[in-house]
């Protein structure tokens, strides 16, 4: 025989989880549930606070899935929002830890008043960056001898020379400071000023200023999340189905016990199975385990998948685990295989 | 109102995000949560990524776009379009407009996909408006309701067949900088490539007619001139006496089990692919070198099926073939020549066919047996097991499975055309 299997049942994968689930329990006790944000059935989360909240306290990964901005052409380390795997989700729910939120709906038509309120907001703030870079700009004018050494200085000068003849090669007309120039933006040529402009001090003035796209929608005034508490009710409005078969079921079943006992979890389907369990931060730990999900006790195995199973696990260090969903006595069973290499 | 109040921290220069560099991993943590540390180590790490996560979306007023998000068409009518993006993403369309609320007139403008609109918003390269019904006059350049990423991403996947696992793959392309468009056109004012002529025409089928008469001849000439006998091609196959015999020929009435991709493979039902099969091509995918015009795209360099990898199942053969039947031969891949730069390949009209190649080198060896001073040919020869390898067809299949995406190549390898022998 050159090959075998170590074939052995895991009743106590870790012992590190007990103390961790009281401290669990009391955190959630004490802070409101986050919001996860739910459109076509997948669950979101937006807010950077709450992602920290779901890693460092609950163990809770998901995946980065949206552009990061000014790193846009990468795809190493992707940014807002965390999609979270349903399982993720439907165990949040459950104990309690976020609620479901229909996001679509949340976002209302903003009332024309309020989106007055936004404007004048938007273009006190592009006055005060503009008013802000001006004041950095006489500042450094004002004390140029921070520059260490000779040479710096004199580089520094020429710089300022430099980027001076080109502001006058190009804006030449730019005087005056307080008031931004009367004349409606030129920053819209194709569309020739929608309406007339009724009072003329709301204008965006004509000077550079960073315009910001917000990430996260929780700070427009027209925003308003109503929270779905439970699997039932978040079913019955239509905005989440999963788990809905047995096969999803088991996936919930598997995940939670796993998550109980104190690892962390990550897609496996690069691995060949449904999840990797790590027993700790995977931004810090290798996982231990590949899991495949099997949803019923009289569920058939092939040797064949055992086979791969065992060599691709051991290929890349891990253990393969086959996690056994009983359905109806909510309990899973652990097989792990490993290439034994006798000879 | 609270929605600049973010940091400002230094000037109108955001904060621009690292990616946090992540040192070896550890095989577990410590019994307890872990040592001193590696709790630090953890913290520091997690602090990174989150502050690389808060950077905020800021751009230059001077090269933001603005677009109108109009749901009920499902595009982005862009109204103010800079940037180099526009010229890979984007397509005119006639729309009514009323011209000063008097008589509507077609207006062409530019539009935006769904996928594309919202890879712009999250890039921070578009700001967003959403047409509402709602009086706007005295808030002159507000266009509508504006939208954040987070609304962006609630209300414009869902349009247009657009679902997450799409748009994450076209996203995740993008970023690298591959040129992603639609397959099927969304609507007619979409420009795709033009149709495919047919890859075996008249033109190529005589040609090769006229070669296999050429070389029977030169063989039997030759053969008579060096006086030998080939036990290999026992049968002296007359081409004026044997109408429409040779060697091919008399090989393909013997073989009893047909091989190749021409013979359907057999099903009991008449449909074997189900109408909601997922396996459809969806995006055509160009390199980032393809010197891409949109208003006239070329052929595409891949063309991508999508899937969900938690629905679907592998695909079947009656799915591979059925993707197949609708892609182009690729010509197979030249060999690499050591120390030559690598030879720019022309388009597949014209590569010549690897069986014409080999019958052209064949006829050579037979003209010329001391192989030194062969003449030489303007294609290479192929390497058979590189183009068994590469197949005839390609189709790329992206798996994405939650975020995660796994792309997976199926080809079409034609052994019946690589005889070993």
């Amino acid at each position: 025989m050159w090959l075998g299997y170590v074939t052995y049942e895991r009743k106590h994968i870790d012992p590190l989880s007990f103390n961790s689930q009281v401290n669990l329990a009391r955190i959630a006790g004490m802070t409101p549930p986050i919001l996860l944000r739910v459109s076509n059935f997948k669950a979101y989360v937006w807010d950077v606070d709450d992602i920290n909240i779901l890693r460092s306290h609950h163990h809770i990964c998901g995946i980065l899935t949206g552009t990061l901005p000014h790193l846009s052409s990468q795809n190493i380390f992707l940014g807002l929002p965390l999609q979270l795997m349903p399982e993720e989700a439907v165990l949040l729910l459950e104990n309690g830890i976020a609620v479901l939120v229909d996001d679509p709906s949340a976002h209302h038509i903003p009332s024309p008043s309020a989106l007055k309120l936004w404007k004048e907001a938007r273009l006190d703030d592009a006055r005060q960056q503009i008013a802000l870079t001006e004041e950095k700009g006489s500042i450094e004018a004002s004390n140029p001898d921070r520059a260490m050494s000779e040479n710096a200085k004199r580089k520094r000068k020429e710089r300022e020379e430099r980027r001076a003849r080109a502001k006058a090669d190009t804006a030449p007309s730019v005087t005056a400071e307080d008031s931004p120039s009367p004349h409606p933006t030129s920053e819209n040529p194709s569309q020739p000023a929608i309406g007339e402009p009724p009072d003329s001090a709301i204008v965006m003035p004509s000077k550079s200023y960073t315009v910001n796209i917000p990430a996260s929608s929780s700070n427009l005034e027209w925003y308003a999340p109503h929270s779905h508490a439970s699997l039932t009710i978040a079913r019955e409005a239509g905005i989440w189905l999963y788990p809905s078969t047995l096969q999803e079921r088991a996936r919930c079943g598997v995940f939670r016990d796993l998550w109980e006992k104190g690892y962390y979890m990550g897609g496996g389907i690069k691995f060949g199975g449904e999840y990797l369990v790590y027993p700790g931060d995977p931004l810090r730990y290798h996982s231990h385990f590949v899991a495949s999900v099997i949803e019923a006790p009289d569920a058939a195995l092939r040797p064949m998948e055992i086979v791969a199973h065992g060599r691709l696990g051991t290929g890349t260090k891990k253990a393969h685990l086959l996690c056994e969903w009983n359905d109806e006595t909510q309990v899973v069973s652990y097989l792990s295989v490993e290439w034994a290499g006798f000879g | 109102m609270r929605i600049h109040c973010t940091k400002r921290s230094r000037n109108i220069g955001t904060v621009r995000p690292v990616i946090p560099k992540r040192g070896e991993k550890d095989f577990e943590p410590a019994p307890g949560g872990g040592s001193g540390l590696q709790v630090h180590v953890l913290d520091r790490a997690r602090a990174a990524m989150f502050d690389a996560l808060k950077a905020d979306r800021a751009i230059s007023s001077k090269s933001a776009s603005y677009g109108i998000w109009c749901p009920q068409i499902s595009r982005v009518h862009v109204t103010v379009a800079r940037g180099i993006h526009f010229s890979v993403m984007g397509h005119s369309a006639a729309r009514p407009t009323s011209i000063d609320n008097g008589p509507t007139k077609l207006q062409k403008r530019l539009e935006l996909l769904p996928e594309e609109a919202l890879y712009l918003i999250e890039r921070g390269a578009l700001f967003c408006w959403k047409d509402i019904q709602v009086d706007l006059t005295g808030l002159d350049d507000i266009e509508g309701a504006p939208m954040s990423v987070q609304q962006a991403f609630a209300e414009i996947i869902g349009k247009e067949d657009l679902t997450l696992e799409k748009y994450q793959v076209f996203a995740y392309l993008r970023r690298l900088g591959y040129v992603v468009t639609r397959t099927d056109p969304p609507s007619p004012s979409y420009p795709v490539p033009p149709p495919r002529l047919g890859s075996d025409g008249a033109p190529l089928s005589f040609c090769r007619r006229l070669l296999s008469i050429f070389s029977l001849f030169t063989t039997s000439v030759l053969r008579f001139w060096r006086g030998s006998f080939n036990w290999w091609r026992p049968l002296r196959i007359s081409r004026w006496i044997h109408h429409d015999k040779s060697y091919g020929k008399v090989l393909k009435s013997l073989r009893v089990i047909t091989a190749g991709h021409s013979v359907t493979p057999h099903s009991s039902r008449a449909t074997p692919v189900a109408p909601s099969s997922p396996y459809k091509i969806f995006y055509n995918m160009y390199k980032p070198s393809t010197n891409f015009r949109k208003t006239a795209p070329p052929q595409p360099d891949f063309q991508i099926v999508v899937i969900n990898a938690r629905t679907a199942f592998v695909p079947s053969l009656y799915e591979l073939t059925e993707l197949f039947n609708v892609l182009p031969e690729i010509p197979p891949p030249l060999p690499r020549k050591r120390g030559a730069p690598p030879v720019v390949q022309s388009s597949p009209a014209a590569v010549v066919s690897p069986v014409h190649t080999s019958t052209f080198r064949h006829l050579f060896s037979w003209l010329l047996p001391s192989s030194t001073s062969q003449p030489i040919s303007s294609q290479p020869r192929p390497h058979p097991f590189a183009a068994l390898k590469a197949g005839k067809k390609n189709i790329v299949i992206a798996a994405v499975d939650s975020g995660n995406i796994s792309f997976f190549r199926f080809s079409q390898g034609a052994f019946e055309e690589w005889p070993t022998l």
